[in-house]
């Protein structure tokens, strides 16, 4: 019984949905709104969800004092904190002044710059060992990658000789055998998509109930 | 140059990468350049597509990056809205994303003063709403029940921008600012066919051949992407250049790429130079 309801569960509203695609009907389309807004709230409560298992998995780390516990302390007391700043501010919390704003404006805007552009550092070191013409694969790779990263800024239009030509043929690469390669991906995954979603309304495939 | 060196030059410390690329971020920014650059046919199309936008009609802007991405979105962002303000069309925006809100909202107000538009009545702006590609689901089918109220906790029903658009399909168009997942992809899978949406598409430089083949079908009206996309939709809003006092980032910036991928361009040039020399001796030796 334990798998057989949420089975029968998945089953009905697997197929439900679906048929929206398939039924223009007004009142079909008031019930998958339905469906669609206790999706969100459920949605939304997996937020939660999420916030007490970040607790329940580091807070015995800290009182233990296992290892990296004042990591742990730090992530848990900013949790604490921006919730407590978020839950004080209101729908003022965006405001100039507002703790919670300084907060975003002065510790998690510099924090998320700074790691997203350290990118820029690994990817020349990363670029520099990994980009070798070893065979005729990575010869493709190395000169169609060179060509994209300089037609891409102002200074290859600018390039004598070539500059004219260089956008052409990188729009030629973007548009021909990128979008070819894509094509190829996203029909592939999309099919693959289809049958584990059939799988899933079938019963056939079980891991998301817990069993293998 | 002995076979040594090339093996050691191979194998460099990688903070001598860092310190190069660094001095190829911070020379031009010290010492700026200006090149002149041509319009991509997706950005024009995507210009287009907005100038295409009758005046008194609203837009929905659909928010959806952080600061992480700031540097090359706020830029497209920005010259965006005065493009849309200054054609006077209204707009709704929201965010899938969590970080997006206090991003965002100071430069509504900002911008939105400066044409004085009322919030409101010329726009508002909704918030964040969880849920990712069902969120954007139910943006298709019902916004006053995806979003009762707007982030400054007014009842939709109460905008007179907001309250008489039901569905996505009820705006004139819809521009995504999207860095990432939930973004570009998931409107035009979720929503886009089935409710023949017109969707236009800003987002970064590694996302923007993954929305190409969007952009090739019609699915998006037009793609602006990375720093070089931003820049060239400044180009297009502001052909003039900058107004007095301000300044155009994106346009900044993209010089500074330049001598960043100069710096990594030659660094790959010169370990296959050192590879392939090193390979040939190795070989012909005994």
């Amino acid at each position: 019984m334990r798998s057989t309801i949420p089975l029968v569960l998945t089953f009905l509203v697997g197929i439900f949905m679906v048929g929206e695609y398939f039924i223009p009907h007004w009142r079909y389309h008031q019930w998958t709104a339905v469906l669609l807004e206790w999706g969100l709230i459920l949605a939304a409560a997996a937020f939660l969800l999420g916030l007490f298992n970040l607790v329940q998995v580091n807070l015995p780390k800290v009182m233990n004092k296992e290892e990296d516990w004042g990591y742990k302390l730090v992530m848990l007391v900013s949790l604490v904190g921006t919730l407590v700043v978020g839950f004080m501010g209101n729908t003022d919390r965006l405001s100039d002044g507002q703790a919670y704003k300084w907060l975003f404006d002065f510790v998690f805007v510099p924090l998320n710059a700074t790691m997203f552009a350290l990118l820029a550092f690994y990817i020349a070191s990363a670029a520099f060992r990994a980009f070798r013409a070893r065979n005729l694969e990575a010869t493709v790779l190395l000169v169609a990658a060179i060509i994209v990263m300089i037609a891409r800024v102002p200074m290859g239009e600018d390039l004598p000789l070539i500059g004219e030509k260089l956008p052409q043929f990188m729009n030629w690469i973007m548009d021909v055998p990128n979008i070819a390669a894509r094509r190829a991906i996203f029909i592939g995954a999309a099919l693959g998509a289809v049958a584990t979603g059939l799988r899933v309304i079938l019963g056939i495939e079980r891991s998301h109930l817990g069993a293998d | 140059m002995k076979l040594d060196t090339l093996i050691k030059f191979q194998n460099m410390d990688r903070r001598w990468i860092f310190l190069g690329m660094g001095i190829a971020i911070l020379l031009p920014l010290l010492f700026p350049i200006t090149l002149s650059f041509n319009i991509d046919e997706r950005v024009q199309s995507l210009y287009d597509s907005v100038e295409e936008v009758p005046a008194g009609s609203t837009v929905f802007i659909s928010a959806d990056f952080d600061p992480a991405s700031r540097p090359e979105l706020e830029p497209f962002f920005r010259a965006n809205l005065h493009h849309l303000l200054r054609k006077d069309v209204k707009f709704v925006a929201a965010t899938l994303w969590p970080s997006s809100p206090p991003l965002v909202m100071p430069i509504f107000e900002e911008i939105t003063a400066e044409y004085g538009k009322e919030y409101g009545k010329d726009w508002c702006f909704l918030g964040f709403k969880d849920g990712k590609e069902l969120a954007i689901k139910a943006i298709g089918e019902n916004i006053p029940e995806t979003f009762p109220t707007d982030i400054k906790g007014n009842k939709i029903a109460d905008l007179a921008v907001a309250r008489s658009f039901k569905q996505a399909k009820d705006f004139a168009m819809i521009i995504n600012v999207s860095a990432g997942f939930p973004g570009t992809r998931e409107y035009v899978l979720q929503i886009q066919g089935q409710y023949d949406l017109k969707i236009a598409s800003a987002t970064t430089a590694v996302s923007g051949p993954d929305y190409i083949p969007f952009y090739k079908a019609g699915q998006l009206t037009g793609l602006s992407a990375g720093m070089p996309g931003s820049a060239q939709y400044e180009q297009l809003v502001f052909p003039d250049g900058p107004r007095e006092g301000e300044r155009l980032m994106a346009t900044q910036a993209v010089n500074v790429l330049n001598v960043g991928h100069l710096f990594i361009i030659v660094l790959i040039l010169l370990g296959n130079i050192a590879f392939f020399v090193t390979r040939r001796v190795e070989e012909a030796a005994p």
